[in-house]
């Protein structure tokens, strides 16, 4: 098996989130799902709040919630780095819920174009963060 | 007796203000431990999108980003500079908040400045000289955050946007080595282009990457956590300096209140010795007048 498989990395500000090597790995992009498998070709890639999935060696799928960031694949290597990186378990419902409700109302009211965006950001990550935490990775 | 009471009065005074210093050495050094410990953590993913930046740069060295943008198109004497400088939220460190204050004022010079600080032991300083400093940019040097930096990092990105200011240096404090504080500036916008020079040869093949959608896009992407990274390790190198400046200070003055105790304590027993010298020359005096 372990010439199908590529290394990957998802690194967030907290630390590492996970370093080891994968067999597939999908995440949200500007335009869709995404996904790399090993040896897949170089790219560089932006990446959206939203919910990241990647297979490990013993074909088990995992979840996480991420952050915006940026993905790079180049030998057979991927290193994503995003700016929060959160386990389903890790996932604090009720301060997503929370945020979800803040950011709503927030949104509701008329504001700048800059504090509607900040909101909208705020309501995409509570909104993954829910989705994610009640989420069986397949 | 009055003098040898005021002495001791002194003595727990200064005894009760030793309590102090020493808590906040004491307090500093966990505070400096956890400062570090936070800097360790996010090291990886600054220096992942650093490596990125670089390798986008080498690949598509014709991308054009307003933030590599130079200053060519504004004359000299027109720019605005701005200037984003970290202080403490209180004195009691040492030089630590003059030396970053005095660099400030250095770069200053005769050009409109906008002036970002970070920390009220600066804030005060600039309003008390009337410099003009931006109002809403309250934020404290206590436990840096990145989330505070990224809020830091947005406003002066929102002002670099709108041609508030052509330029942005931050003012800060970093370790020369353990011991050692140094003020130190870095400039952040307009970031610098640095165009590595091609050193591999040309024989060797080079991976091609497909940029996925748009350079632009995944430099929107990386510049503002990136910018927001550096931003926030200037924060932290200076918190933890901070904390070592006011454990330098404290210890100083754990060190000196000893040497005054000492002192008073010496005072003390010489002055109580000589009231007991007193009363026995006035006893045996009296004594002795009693016999003639």
């Amino acid at each position: 098996m372990s010439e199908k498989t590529g290394s990957l990395r998802i690194i967030s500000p907290d630390g590492i989130f996970y370093e080891g090597r994968m067999l597939a790995v999908i995440m949200p992009s500007l335009d869709g799902q995404l996904e790399f498998l090993p040896f897949h070709e170089e790219m560089i890639t932006v990446i959206i709040t939203g919910e990241l999935r990647y297979q490990t060696e013993d074909e088990k799928w995992h979840v996480a919630a991420v952050g915006g960031g940026v993905a790079e694949t180049a030998n057979n290597r991927c290193d994503i780095y995003v700016d929060f990186a959160e386990k389903p378990e890790d996932i604090d419902k009720n301060r997503a819920r929370a945020a979800l409700e803040r950011a709503t109302e927030q949104m509701r009211q008329k504001k700048s174009i800059e504090e509607y965006k900040i909101s909208q950001a705020a309501l995409a990550r509570a909104l993954t963060r829910l989705r994610v935490a009640d989420r069986d990775p397949f | 007796m009055a003098g040898a009471k005021d002495v001791k009065n002194r003595i727990k005074g200064i005894k009760d203000t030793k309590k102090i210093t020493n808590a906040m050495y004491l307090i500093s050094s966990t505070k400096l431990r956890r400062a570090k410990k936070s800097m360790e953590d996010i090291e990886p993913y600054f220096y992942g999108l650093q490596n990125l930046m670089q390798r986008m740069m080498r690949h598509f060295p014709e991308t054009v980003h307003p933030y590599f943008k130079g200053n060519e198109d504004v004359p000299e004497n027109e720019i605005t500079h701005g200037f984003l400088v970290v202080t403490a939220d209180k004195g009691l460190a040492g030089s630590y908040n003059i030396n970053v204050i005095k660099e400030t004022e250095k770069l200053m010079g005769k050009n409109a400045a906008c002036l970002y600080v970070v920390g009220e032991a600066g804030r005060r300083y600039f309003e008390h000289r009337k410099i003009p400093i931006e109002g809403n940019f309250t934020y404290t040097a206590q436990n840096p955050t990145r989330a505070r930096a990224r809020v830091i990092t947005n406003t002066f990105l929102k002002d670099y946007d709108e041609g508030k200011i052509n330029d942005l240096t931050v003012v800060f404090t970093a370790m020369r080595n353990s011991l050692e504080a140094e003020t130190r500036t870095m400039k952040l916008m307009p970031l610098e282009k640095e165009m590595a020079e091609d050193n591999i040869p040309p024989d060797v093949l080079r991976e091609e990457f497909i940029i996925h959608p748009s350079p632009k896009e995944v430099l929107d992407a990386i510049i503002p956590p990136y910018v927001a990274g550096l931003v926030y390790s200037a924060l932290v190198e200076s918190y933890c300096c901070e904390q070592n400046s006011r454990m330098q200070a404290m210890s100083a003055a754990n060190d000196s209140a000893d040497e005054i105790i000492q002192e008073l304590r010496v005072k003390y027993n010489r002055h109580r010795q000589a009231i007991i010298t007193q009363e026995i020359t006035e006893v045996s005096a009296g004594a002795r007048s009693g016999r003639i």
